[in-house]
C-alpha cells in the first residue's frame, strides 16, 4: 500500500474507531446478560422481545408501578426468532412477548424458557387448556384463526363449514394468507389438518383440503392486511384470517352499499394465545425482574393496560384470566374451538409451509 | 495494518462466521455437530439450481438496463443542454430513496385486479401477466439500480475531460469514434456500476417476493429467506445457499478484471479542460425530454402512486372508504413519538455511517484503482462485492454470531446491543457501494499531480488535501449522499441488530406495515423521504454556495 494511503487509512480507522468507541457508550450497553461483568443493581432494566401491538404500552406502565426499567425490541415475531435463533449461545432478551404458542413450544423443547407458574393468575377454563405441562412460557390472552370475514354486500352465502367452501357459491372467491410470510396462517393450517386428521392420522387428510380449496378458486395472500386489502376491492369475497384483524376491519370501515363486513367462525376456530415466556439464561435477577412482568401482565390491572395499547388492533384479543372484560366491539367467544398440541404441531411447521409453497400458492 | 484491522472486524468476521455454520452448526450453537454436510444437501436441489440460474439472468439484465440507462442520465446532465436536466439528480436520489416496499405496492394497486386500472375501464390483465413475474421483477430491480449506475459513471464522466475527444477529432474521427473513445475511457465507472447492480439484484428477495409471488418464480434468495425468516430457523442452510451466492460474485468480478485488465484510465488532472455542452435542436430537446418524463413517470410515478394510494386517499380503488383526500394518516404519524425521536436516531447514525464510510470507500476505491491490480485490491474487491451480495438479513445475524460470544463478555467488551455495533454494520453495509461510486474517480486521478506537489516540498497528507481532494470534492459529496439516503431507510440490519428501546424509523415503518396500517407506515416512510431529499438538496445548495471556486471547477461543463 503506498505511504499516502496508508496514512489515509489509518486516519479513516482512528475516526471510525473513534466515532465507533463515542457510541459503545450508549445506555443499552449496560443490558448484557453477562451478569458477570455487568454491575449488580437493585433493579436491570429488562429486555422486552415483543411483537404485540400493546407492548410498549404495558412495558411503560409496569415501569411505573414497579420501577423496573424495561427496553423494548418492538418488531414483528419472524426477525425476533431469526434474533433469538442467532443469540443462542449468549441469549441478550428477558422475556419474549408475541402471538401462537407453537414456536415458544420449539424454545422449550430446545430448552431456552425458564419454567414459571405464576401464583397470582386465575385462568378461565379456555386459557387453562393453553398453559403446558412444564410452564414454559404463559398464555396472555387469545385470538382466534381463522375469522372468516366476508362482504355482506356482495354475497349472500354464508358457509357454516369448512367444507362449505369447497362447493359452487365459493368458487374463486375465498383467500387467506401465505403461512410462509404470515405468522398466524400456520395455526390455522394445523388447526385444519388437526380437525380432519387429527395426531392419530397426520396431516394428509387437511392437505386433501387445501388440495380442494385450490382446486376451488382458493387465492393466497401474504398477510392479513394483503387479504383484507383483497376483500376491499373485489378480488375475493371471503378471507379466513386473524380475529384481531377481522374485527378491527369492521370497526374501521363504514357499511356502504358496496362493502359490508361480516364475520362468521367456522367450527372449529383454533385459539391464537398470545404467549410471554422468560429466558433460562437470564441472570437470577433478571428472572425475578422477569417474573414480576409476567405476573403484572397476567393480573386484572395489567390486562386493563393491554385493552387500551393498540384498540383498533391487537388489544381486540379475548381476555383468558377471571375477571377481565374484553372491549366492547369484541364479539362473544367462538363457541366450538379446539387448542393445538404445540408440541405435536409446532415441529411439522416447516414441513407443512414447504408443502403449502410447492402445492397451494 | 489499522485498515485492515477494521475491514476484518467489519466484513470479513461476521461474514465468515455466518458462513462456516454451513460446516460447522455447532460451533454457534445452531445443531449438535461439529462438521457436516448436510445443510448442503438440504440446500442443493433442483429447485435450487432454476432459482440460481434465474438470479443469474435477472442480474446481468438488470445490471445491464440500469448501466444503460445510468450512462444516458449521467451523460444527458453533464454533456446536453438540456432543459430542466438539474431535475434528474434530484430524481435520482429519489428514485434511491424509493423503498421496494413503494414501488411494488404502486404497481399492485395500479394492476391488481379490480385495482386502479381497471376502475378506470382500462384492462390490465396483460400488463398485469406482464408485471406479476420475471418482466416486472427486472423493471424494479432497475429501477433501484439506476441510481447507483448513474452515480457511478457520472462521477467517473465528470473527470473525463474534453481533451481526448478532441484529439480523436482532430485525427479526423467521427462522432462514432469520439463516442466509443469516451465509452472505453469511462470502462472503470461503468464496470463498476455492472459489478454493484448485479450484486444488489442477486441479493435482493423483497421485490421478487412481491412481484413474483403468484407466478412462482424462483430466485436464489427465496430459499435463503424461507430458511432464516421462518421457524424453525435454519442458519446453516442459509449459510450453504449463501456459498453459492459468493459463487456469483466470483464470476461477476473475474468479467471485470478481464475487461479492465492491463489497461489505464489515468485522464483526471489539473489540466483537465472542461468538456462543452452538446447543443440539442428542438426536436431532439423534445424527444429526449419525452423520454424523461416518461422514465420518471415509470420509475418515480409508480412509487409516488403507491404512497398516495396509501397515504392520501381514503380507500382509493377499493369499495370500502371515502376515496377522498384525506390528510388523517400525516397529522397522526406527525404527532406520534413513532416518527420524531426514530428519524432523528436514524439521521444521526446515517450521517455518522456516511462520513466514515465516504473516509474509508476513498482508501478502498484508490486501491481498488492501484494500476496492475494487486492482490490485496482483489482480496478487497472480493469482500467487498461478496458482502453486498450476502442479503443484509445474513449480515447481520453474522454480526450477532461475531460480535455476541460469550468471550466479549469476558474481556469486558459490550458490543452487541450497542448503538455502536449497528454503527458498524451500517458501515459494512455502506462500504462497498459507496467504493464502487468512488471507484471510478480514483480510477481517473493521475498520480503526477501528487507527484509533482511532493517534489515542491509538500507533505503527503497536504499534498492530498490540496492536490487531491479538490478534484474529487464533488464525488466525495455524492457518495456521503448516496450512504446517508441508503442508510437512513435499512432495514435487515436495523431490525436484528438496534439495541433494545431504541428504534431506527425503517423499524418503525416496518412495524406499522405489519400491523395493517399501511395508511400510517406509507405517510411516516414519505415523511422521512421528504427529510432526506431536504437534506439532499441542502447538501447541494451548500456545496455550491460554500465550497472554495476551484473544488467546483472539476466536472464543470462549459
Amino acid at each position: 500500500m503506498p505511504k499516502l494511503t496508508r496514512v489515509a487509512a489509518v486516519a479513516a480507522a482512528v475516526i471510525a474507531a473513534g466515532a465507533l468507541a463515542a457510541c459503545s457508550s450508549s445506555p443499552a450497553s449496560t443490558t448484557s446478560h453477562s451478569g458477570s461483568t455487568s454491575k449488580a443493581s437493585a433493579s436491570q432494566p429488562l429486555n422486552l422481545y415483543a411483537a404485540v401491538g400493546y407492548d410498549a404500552t404495558v412495558a411503560k406502565a409496569f415501569t411505573a408501578k414497579t420501577g423496573i426499567k424495561v427496553n423494548v425490541d418492538d418488531d414483528s415475531t419472524g426477525p425476533l426468532l431469526t434474533k433469538i435463533t442467532a443469540e443462542k449461545n449468549n441469549p441478550q432478551w428477558s422475556l419474549f412477548w408475541a402471538d401462537g404458542d407453537t414456536a415458544f413450544s420449539s424454545l422449550d423443547q430446545q430448552g431456552l424458557l425458564a419454567s414459571y407458574q405464576s401464583s397470582t393468575v386465575s385462568y378461565t377454563s379456555a386459557g387453562a387448556a393453553l398453559v403446558p405441562a412444564d410452564h414454559g412460557y404463559s398464555p396472555v390472552a387469545t385470538t382466534a384463526m381463522a375469522a372468516l370475514i366476508y362482504n355482506a354486500a356482495k354475497v349472500k352465502a354464508v358457509p357454516a363449514t369448512y367444507q362449505d367452501l369447497l362447493t359452487a357459491p365459493y368458487k374463486g372467491k375465498v383467500g387467506m394468507n401465505d403461512p410462509a410470510q404470515s405468522g398466524p396462517t400456520f395455526p390455522f393450517i394445523a388447526g385444519v389438518m388437526n380437525q380432519l386428521g387429527g395426531e392419530q392420522n397426520g396431516v394428509k387428510a387437511g392437505e386433501d383440503f387445501f388440495t380442494k380449496l385450490k382446486s376451488n378458486g382458493l387465492h393466497v395472500f401474504p398477510t392479513n392486511g394483503d387479504t383484507l386489502h383483497a376483500l376491499e376491492t373485489g378480488q375475493i369475497d371471503y378471507g379466513m384470517i386473524q380475529s384481531s384483524a377481522a374485527i378491527g376491519e369492521t370497526i374501521k370501515v363504514k357499511p356502504t352499499a358496496n362493502f359490508d363486513p361480516k364475520i362468521v367462525y367456522l367450527p372449529k376456530s383454533t385459539l391464537l394465545p398470545s404467549v410471554i415466556a422468560i429466558d433460562k439464561g437470564a441472570p437470577a435477577a433478571v428472572q425475578k425482574e422477569a417474573q414480576q412482568f409476567v405476573d403484572y401482565v397476567l393480573s386484572p390491572e395489567g390486562q386493563a393496560v393491554m385493552l387500551t395499547g393498540d384498540p383498533s388492533g391487537d388489544s381486540l384479543f379475548w381476555p383468558i384470566i377471571n375477571g377481565v372484560t374484553p372491549l366492547s366491539q369484541l364479539p362473544a367467544f367462538p363457541s366450538d374451538f379446539q387448542t393445538l398440541d404445540p408440541k405435536f404441531w409446532g415441529p411439522l411447521e416447516g414441513q407443512v409451509n414447504s408443502w403449502f409453497d410447492s402445492n397451494i400458492k | 495494518m489499522a485498515f485492515w484491522v477494521l475491514i476484518i472486524a467489519i466484513l470479513v468476521v461476521p461474514i465468515l462466521l455466518f458462513l462456516i455454520v454451513a460446516f460447522s452448526p455447532a460451533l454457534l450453537s445452531q445443531g449438535t455437530q461439529w462438521f457436516t454436510l448436510d445443510a448442503f444437501k438440504q440446500a442443493l436441489n433442483s429447485q435450487l439450481l432454476v432459482a440460481f440460474i434465474d438470479s443469474t439472468v435477472v442480474g446481468i439484465v438488470t445490471a445491464a438496463l440500469s448501466a444503460a440507462i445510468g450512462f444516458w442520465l449521467a451523460w444527458t446532465v453533464q454533456r446536453t443542454d438540456l432543459p430542466g436536466r438539474r431535475a434528474l439528480t434530484g430524481i435520482v436520489f429519489a428514485l434511491l430513496l424509493a423503498p421496494s416496499y413503494l414501488i411494488a405496492l404502486g404497481w399492485e394497486r395500479l394492476l391488481e385486479p379490480n385495482g386502479v386500472l381497471q376502475v378506470l375501464g382500462i384492462d390490465a390483465t396483460w400488463p398485469r401477466e406482464v408485471m406479476y413475474g420475471p418482466v416486472g421483477i427486472v423493471i424494479v430491480l432497475t429501477v433501484k439500480g439506476i441510481p447507483f449506475a448513474y452515480l457511478a459513471i457520472s462521477n467517473t464522466l465528470r473527470g473525463l475531460g474534453r481533451e481526448f475527444e478532441d484529439a480523436v477529432r482532430v485525427h479526423g474521427g467521427g462522432r462514432l469514434a469520439s463516442a466509443r473513445m469516451v465509452f472505453t475511457l469511462l470502462a472503470p465507472g461503468v464496470w463498476a456500476a455492472l459489478a454493484i447492480v448485479f450484486a444488489e439484484s442477486v441479493s435482493d428477495f423483497g421485490v421478487a417476493s412481491t412481484l413474483a409471488n403468484d407466478s412462482h418464480f424462483l430466485v436464489a434468495t427465496y430459499s435463503l429467506y424461507m430458511a432464516v425468516d421462518s421457524f424453525p430457523v435454519q442458519f446453516p442452510v442459509a449459510a450453504a445457499i449463501s456459498w453459492i451466492l459468493l459463487l456469483l460474485i466470483v464470476l461477476a468480478l473475474f468479467a471485470q478484471s478481464r475487461a479492465l485488465r492491463g489497461r489505464s484510465f489515468r485522464v483526471l488532472s489539473g489540466r483537465s479542460r472542461p468538456p462543452a455542452r452538446e447543443h440539442l435542436g428542438p426536436v431532439r430537446a423534445t424527444l429526449m425530454g419525452l423520454a424523461f418524463v416518461v422514465l420518471a413517470l415509470l420509475t418515480l410515478g409508480v412509487p409516488t402512486f403507491g404512497a398516495v394510494s396509501a397515504s392520501l386517499i381514503d380507500g382509493l380503488g377499493s369499495l370500502a372508504g371515502s376515496h377522498q383526500w384525506d390528510l388523517s394518516n400525516y397529522r397522526r404519524v406527525l404527532g406520534s413519538p413513532d416518527l420524531g425521536g426514530p428519524l432523528v436516531y436514524s439521521a444521526w447514525l446515517a450521517a455518522v455511517t456516511a462520513t466514515i464510510a465516504t473516509a474509508l470507500a476513498t482508501v478502498c476505491a484508490r486501491m481498488l484503482a492501484a494500476r496492475g491490480n494487486t492482490s490485496a485490491g482483489r482480496l478487497l474487491d472480493f469482500i467487498l462485492l461478496g458482502a453486498v451480495a450476502l442479503p443484509g438479513i445474513v449480515f447481520a445475524a453474522g454480526y450477532i454470531f461475531a460480535y455476541n460470544l460469550p468471550f466479549w463478555a469476558a474481556l469486558r467488551i459490550h458490543l452487541y446491543g450497542t448503538t455502536a455495533l449497528l454503527l458498524f454494520a451500517y458501515l459494512a453495509t455502506g462500504l462497498p457501494s459507496t467504493t464502487r461510486v468512488l471507484v471510478g474517480t480514483l480510477s481517473q486521478v493521475q498520480n503526477s499531480m501528487l507527484e509533482a506537489s511532493r517534489v515542491h516540498g509538500r507533505g503527503a497528507a497536504k499534498a492530498w488535501l490540496t492536490i487531491v481532494l479538490p478534484v474529487i470534492a464533488r464525488p466525495l459529496l455524492t457518495a456521503w449522499l448516496l450512504t446517508f439516503a441508503a442508510i437512513l431507510l435499512e432495514l435487515p440490519v436495523s431490525q436484528l441488530l438496534a439495541p433494545p428501546g431504541k428504534q431506527p424509523i425503517s423499524v418503525g415503518i416496518e412495524t406499522a406495515l405489519g400491523k395493517y396500517d399501511f395508511g400510517g407506515g406509507t405517510a411516516m416512510e414519505v415523511l422521512a423521504i421528504l427529510f432526506a431529499l431536504a437534506i439532499v438538496g441542502a447538501a447541494f445548495a451548500a456545496f455550491r454556495l460554500l465550497a472554495p471556486a476551484g473544488w467546483r471547477v472539476i466536472g464543470r461543463t462549459r
